[in-house]
């Protein structure tokens, strides 16, 4: 890598950190939409 | 072929649903072919060394970072003249990838910057418009979340994206309008000064970000739309 290794994986790294970090907030973001669904359902069913 | 059929969120929660998987993959398999023309293929840079493999996520994520913000921008346009709930949802969508192409555009120039130009980070009309866009994501995404009711917010984050469209031009012609430290474009209509293996790991990687951001996009809107269509029959019946 010719003394460049260490740029080369900070910007790797912190561009497959940015994109596990999105993937991650899509996941917890459906999980949490379909958690509302839920709740509602057994508001409704509570009625 | 009726377009509007999939203007419903209804029928465009299932489109995206069955669409989103094939974009992830497809940008998976560029990723692959792209690093390995970019880590194998592509010799080593005479000037720069090892460090010019950079490029093969800043310019993708710098081409993103604009095309992004005029994609959410037309949305936008469009939720505000046509009053449709989709346009606005999808202008939402795409805010944190674009943000996040931004923040990665902005971080692997300083370390590309540092061992090419001895430094991270310059006040340049370059960077610094490109910083302006990740704040006018931020702007973006807090705006549209300030407001109980979210038409509101919608309203107000679409003005805000319409009004920052201004910073396109700018970023994209900074380079010519002022004596930058940033380099001007590689690629030009006319052709380009780079050797083919280089070009085609970029390109292959801009297709991969490409494709990678409408999947995320699908993914996103779908969970927006479970949120404000939760109390519908359809959703219900999901």
């Amino acid at each position: 890598m010719s003394g460049h290794g260490f740029y080369l994986w900070m910007s790797y790294g912190a561009t497959a950190l940015a994109l596990a970090i999105e993937i991650a907030t899509l996941v917890a973001r459906r999980a949490k939409a379909k958690r509302l669904i839920e709740e509602e359902r057994d508001l409704e069913a509570q009625d | 072929m009726n377009w509007f059929y999939f203007s419903s969120p209804s029928t465009f929660y299932r489109l995206a649903g069955w669409l989103a998987p094939w974009f992830f993959a497809l940008a998976a398999i560029l990723a692959v072919v792209g690093l390995y023309y970019g880590f194998v293929v592509a010799p080593t840079d005479a000037q720069q060394g090892e460090v010019y493999r950079v490029i093969f996520i800043h310019v993708p994520a710098a081409w993103m970072s604009m095309f992004l913000y005029f994609v959410m921008a037309a949305y936008s346009a469009a939720s505000l003249t046509f009053n449709t709930r989709l346009g606005a949802m999808m202008a939402r969508a795409l805010a944190p990838t674009g943000a996040m192409f931004t923040f990665v555009a902005l971080w692997t120039g300083a370390f590309w910057g540092r061992p090419t130009w001895g430094t991270y980070w310059a006040w340049d009309a370059r960077m610094t418009s490109e910083l302006v866009l990740l704040f006018l994501y931020f702007g973006f995404i807090s705006l549209s979340n300030a407001f109980e009711d979210p038409r509101r917010g919608d309203r107000a984050a679409a003005l805000l994206a319409l009004i920052g469209l201004v910073n396109l031009p700018i970023i994209y012609f900074s380079v010519h309008w002022w004596n930058t430290l940033h380099q001007g474009s590689s690629i030009k209509l006319t052709g380009t000064s780079m050797h083919v293996a280089m070009l085609t790991g970029m390109l292959l990687m801009v297709f991969s970000f490409w494709m990678y951001s409408i999947a995320t996009a699908l993914a996103r809107v779908r969970s927006i739309i479970l949120e404000r269509e939760r109390r519908t029959r359809w959703v219900r019946a999901l």
